[in-house]
């Protein structure tokens, strides 16, 4: 294919992904290094504010930006380095806790505790998914055929209902008296709060992650099992091969590629996780990585936001995510390089 | 199932009707575009809806309007006319000069106001207030009555108060508490802090709320969870006002704006069971354990003369005392003619108390403080960390926030 | 993988698996089956603390509302006479001497008709139906239920609004997202240049990066548009802040690095002979495009179609910042509900509405569910 030609098709969908992708990156990078502050003075102010019948009015210190002649704030830009990775990751803290064994210390540095988590939810939903995924694609496979259709149906529902309803829906199942919370109130005997440490809550978000994002690995599955060559299993079984073994050497090999998709998606997605953290209210106990840079972006009620430490911990995501990627896009690398 | 069919028709010739009568209730016609931005609670929902009754108004109530606020007023001309803040929210419209000052129009137009209303900033009129809001105490009168028992107003007798509620058995959890992480856990604490009489920065900008109070209010609130649901972490103000519906707990120290629910018949099974009163103070004698906060609208700068001045008339007809006299409920509103009802009773005298209670801090310094207790403090309540090694962790982050927002 | 008589399974399997799948089923469906019966009911029922007054409402039934035994046998033989019509009848309906052309359209025009006819059905005809026989057999309800929450969303919160955004920002969305991911899809899958190699990797990045960085960066730049775009529009440079059409440019961006994944590998399992006989022909690329794959593209084109409806259809981030009251899609609408200061009635009505949310994806699954799977192992998925 000529350049020209292979130009013109990707062209759209190129110039799409560079101004909506690729240029908001490059800023977010930029603004890591550059800190853009408001040049602030100090002014003594009087304010009144209404109390019920009278008010009250108070003189106070206020800092406030400067304007210039046009009503804009004036700015002043600076290039700081890494000084906002230094914010993120607060490395003489971390060391010193990491050079005394102590963890929680570690652990209590926002940045820290929300890779902690972001890793252990990856990595923890990453088997539950490919395994539940696999067993459902195996069992619907098994069943007769009258049924299939009504259970792929209900199959796929948790993977197309919205992720903030789906997360919400489980969440009014536990939280405070809800419904299977006095279930298990009623077998254990005892008072349980689901919401109240961080391990419950922790595992809520594992078990939403599964049930929202099983289906998809297993109807990818399903459909990879439609194409398994029946030749190769018939003669396997003449071989006198068992069922584990059927399964494991050549159901799961020739599902691979198919396992490796999966893996993909889900790692990348599992990587953000951050609806479950605002769907659980999770704030006190766990964070992920996104959230915190939400909660760096979100303004304050006086319209502060903290852009630059946005930046550097948005940029800090992407290397985890390309780190934990690697494996993967070595793969595709050396497929590539055979297939050409 | 008939009765959906029927209820349909209705409303739809319900809408029909409106339609044509949208220009009854108000006293002037608008003629020019306007929309306004501001929360979506109640309260903002009686004063749009009645400010749309001059025709040619849309509102948008919108909980993104923190975000969407600051960067919809700079624009040129202003996305929006009309916006809705509270003392926090100004903040950034006013660093900014994105509202404009209003005493020329309040001089035109603003003869029914009173001077309770008006916000002044620097001497000049930058917002009109229509409501208070502040958390106070309300509690169940049927449980201290028959325990015999007084209205508590420290805190220390609050928990003898939810001692012998608890000895006596009969809710779950004596108290409820608007702690959830984040900005509830941020609010409870500084209203105790201040009960305490702390202070949160320093003149120079540098973070005061490593002190005894900050300590004594961490261990004040700590000791009260232990009356509390055990999920208290994620229990903001509809968890505690559904918990007093279901009458699961006794007391809570609450939004003034929730109390209407209590007599809600569809939803509370605790109607005419709860009463208000003025926050409790931490110590004796002390103001109120709380802060004051108002609601009002502003005017953006960034529009012509003509439209600001149909958009501030628009804006008092949603205020006027016709739509309070409808509405009395939603707020305790400053409009004139408002007649304080039942539960209004301890939002005012928490705010008439003296020493009265601060209005709560509006100020730069005041935002980056509330994210970073926001932030830290639930490490504290989760036993990660103690009360010191907290208020220091804040006050890193504080300082942290505040050299970047260029405040130190 | 039926048939011979050695693939045959011991009961005890065949048992696990089945109650395995009886599990797993229920615990998908629970759920949300679990919000829909919330939804029914007065707020005091929906929250209630015993699971039997969730679902049999005494208190929404005190209210006078619900339904009799003939309601719900006839409402169950409705619901059931639908499910068959969607997943047999429509499919063979629609597939009837048809080579794989304007499918796509046909499709669409089954499903809305198959949307109206059944809403027909089931909201106007039958409770005419069943509210006669009612009254002819004086039957009192049974089960509670209310369709009160449903109107004060629909009707008094004007939810059809939010329904119509929805619908305009998805459809943009899918039509964009398919136009140009099928142009790229095909020309990396054609190629095996380096380039092309490299263009796929750093979309597999994008793919992975965190929504919310890229979504605050749009927030000034859309409100300012109207100045920053003034020097090349001229006067007509417009907002875009709350514009349908910017939303659905961002979505489709940030949909591409999956869409273009997915058809590459759907146009590889197109054998290139194809195209290559018609190259010979004479054909240009683009010709051979259009006359020799197009006809036999679909099934990964609607497979794909899907997913990108799915991601605008539950967008959040994204249409909740971008977007203003008036051109708001559903699923921050919902998040409103929430968010502002909320009674337990505005909370059923949430779930209310969430319930709203899910039905036409309900439905779409019902409709395209055979083609899911079928463009998924035509080879969309071969990595």
């Amino acid at each position: 294919m000529k350049f020209r030609t292979f130009a013109a098709f990707v062209g759209p969908s190129i110039f799409l992904m560079l101004l909506f992708i690729a240029a908001p990156l490059v800023s977010v990078f930029t603004q890591s290094f550059y800190l853009s502050q408001p040049v602030v003075e100090s002014v003594e102010v009087e304010t009144c504010t209404p109390g019920f019948l009278t008010q009250t009015c108070t003189t106070e210190v206020r800092t406030q930006p400067i304007l210039d002649e046009n009503g804009r704030i004036v700015r002043e830009t600076r290039f700081v380095g890494l000084q906002s990775y230094r914010n993120v990751l607060e490395p003489e803290r971390a060391w010193a806790a990491i050079s005394s064994f102590d963890i929680s210390g570690l652990l209590a540095i926002d940045f820290w505790k929300a890779l902690r988590f972001t890793l252990t939810f990856t990595l923890i939903t990453l088997p539950l998914v490919l395994g539940v995924g696999l067993a459902i694609a195996l069992a619907v496979n098994n069943a007769a055929k009258s049924v299939r259709g009504p259970v792929i149906f209900v199959s796929l529902l948790p993977f197309i209902i919205t992720p903030v309803i789906g997360a919400l829906s489980i969440r009014w199942l536990f939280v405070g008296d809800g419904i299977l919370t006095r279930l298990m109130e009623y077998y254990s005997g005892t008072d349980i709060a689901m919401f109240a440490q961080g391990w419950t809550i922790e595992i809520l978000m594992l078990f939403y992650r599964v049930w929202h994002v099983a289906p998809f690995a297993f109807v990818i599955f399903y459909a990879g099992l439609q194409t398994v060559n029946t030749d190769t299993v018939e003669a396997a079984i003449i071989d006198g091969a068992s069922r584990w073994q059927r399964l494991w050497y050549i159901i799961v090999p020739h599902l691979m590629p198919l396992i490796v998709f999966v893996a993909l998606i889900h790692l990348m997605d599992a990587y953000r996780v951050f609806e479950e953290i605002v769907g659980f209210s999770s704030q006190a106990h766990v964070i992920s990585l996104q959230w915190l840079t939400y909660d760096f972006l979100q303004p304050d009620d006086s319209g502060n936001r903290a852009v630059s430490r946005a930046s550097a911990s948005a940029m800090l995501t992407m290397i985890g995510i390309v780190v934990l990627l690697i494996p993967l896009l070595r793969k595709t690398w050396r497929d590539h390089r055979g297939t050409r | 199932m008939k009765k959906l069919l029927l209820a349909s028709a209705v409303s739809l010739g319900a809408i029909m009707a409106s339609g044509s009568a949208a220009y009854a209730d108000c006293a002037i016609q608008n003629n020019i575009e306007l929309s306004s931005l501001s929360a979506g609670f109640e309260a903002w929902k009686s004063v749009t809806d009645a400010m749309a009754e001059c025709g040619n108004f849309t509102a948008e109530l919108d909980q993104e309007f923190r975000t969407k606020q600051p960067a919809a007023f700079a624009a040129d001309p202003s996305l929006y006319q009309i916006g809705g803040v509270a003392n926090g929210t100004i903040t950034p419209l006013l660093n900014e000069g994105t509202i404009r000052p209003l005493d020329d129009l309040v001089a035109a137009y603003g003869q029914d106001l009173s001077p309770n209303q008006l916000i002044r900033v620097d001497g000049q009129i930058m917002a009109i207030a229509m409501m208070v809001n502040t958390q106070h105490l309300m509690y169940r009168h049927d449980i201290l009555d028959d325990l015999g028992l007084d209205v508590p107003t420290t805190w220390e007798e609050v928990i003898i108060t939810a001692e012998a509620i608890r000895e006596a058995d009969v809710v779950q959890y004596p108290l409820g508490g608007t702690m959830k992480a984040g900005w509830n856990l941020a609010q409870d604490f500084n209203n105790m802090f201040l009960g305490y009489g702390g202070s949160f920065v320093n003149d120079d900008g540098t973070p005061n709320v490593n002190t005894d109070a900050g300590v004594n209010a961490l261990e004040m609130m700590a000791r009260l969870t232990e009356f509390m649901d055990p999920e208290y972490l994620v229990s903001d103000s509809t968890y505690v006002q559904q918990q007093f519906q279901q009458g699961t707990i006794a007391m809570a120290n609450l939004w003034a704006s929730r109390a209407a629910a209590m007599d809600n018949a569809d939803e509370s099974q605790v109607v005419g069971l709860v009463n208000t009163a003025a926050a409790p103070t931490a110590t004796p004698g002390g103001a109120p354990a709380t802060t004051l906060w108002w609601d009002g609208v502003v005017i953006a700068a960034n529009i012509t003369d003509e439209e600001a001045e149909a958009a501030f008339q628009v804006a008092l007809e949603g205020m006027d005392a016709e739509m309070v006299a409808e509405h009395s409920d939603d707020a305790i509103w400053l409009i004139p003619g408002y007649e304080p009802n039942r539960f209004a009773e301890g939002a005012i005298a928490t705010a008439t108390a003296s020493p009265a209670p601060q209005s709560y801090p509006s100020s730069t310094e005041m935002g980056l403080m509330h994210t970073a207790l926001g932030n830290q403090l639930p490490a504290f309540f989760t036993g990660e960390l103690s009360a010191e090694e907290t208020l220091e962790a804040v006050e890193a982050e504080y300082l942290t926030a505040a050299e970047e927002a260029g405040v130190l | 993988m039926s048939g011979p008589k050695a693939l045959q399974q011991p009961i005890s399997l065949r048992l696990f698996s089945s109650a395995f799948l009886a599990f797993w089923c229920l615990l998908a469906a629970f759920p949300i089956v679990w919000i829909a019966v919330m939804s029914f009911k007065a707020p005091v029922d929906a929250f209630a603390g015993n699971p039997l007054d969730v679902i049999f409402g005494p208190v929404t039934r005190a209210g006078g509302e619900g339904l009799t035994l003939v309601d719900i046998v006839l409402g169950v033989a409705v619901l059931y006479g639908a499910v068959q019509v969607a997943m047999r009848s429509l499919p063979r309906l629609v597939a009837t001497d048809a080579p794989w052309g304007p499918v796509a359209f046909r499709w669409l025009i089954a499903s809305v008709v198959f949307t109206l006819g059944f809403v027909l059905v089931f909201f106007g005809l039958l409770p005419a139906i069943s509210g006669a026989i009612n009254g002819v057999l004086g039957l009192d309800p049974i089960i509670g239920l209310t369709t009160a929450h449903y109107e004060a969303v629909w009707i008094d919160n004007e939810f059809w609004r939010n329904f119509v955004n929805s619908l305009i920002v998805t459809v943009g969305v899918v039509t964009v997202s398919l136009t140009v991911g099928t142009l790229a899809g095909y020309a990396l899958a054609r190629s095996g240049s380096q380039l092309a190699f490299w263009i796929l990797i750093i979309a597999l990045v994008f793919r992975a990066l965190p929504h919310s960085v890229l979504v605050a960066g749009y927030l000034p730049v859309f409100v300012n548009s109207a100045a920053i775009l003034e020097p090349i529009l001229g006067e007509n440079a417009p907002t875009l802040y709350g514009q349908p059409l910017a939303v659905i440019a961002v979505l489709v961006s940030i949909n591409q690095p999956f869409t273009i994944w997915m058809l590459r590998s759907f146009f590889q399992s197109i054998p290139a002979e194809l195209d290559e006989a018609a190259r010979v022909d004479g054909c240009t690329h683009f010709q051979a495009f259009r006359w020799v794959i197009m006809p036999v593209m679909w099934p990964g084109v609607i497979t794909t179609g899907l997913f990108s409806f799915l991601l605008a259809y539950n967008d959040f981030l994204v249409t909740s910042l971008l977007l203003d009251a008036s051109n708001q899609t559903m699923v921050p609408a919902i998040a409103g509900y929430f968010n502002r200061e909320t009674t337990t009635t505005d909370q059923v009505e949430a779930v209310a509405a969430a319930v709203s949310i899910t039905a036409p994806l309900f439905l779409l699954v019902m409709i395209f569910q055979r083609q899911i799977v079928s463009g998924l192992t035509a080879g969309a998925v071969k990595g």
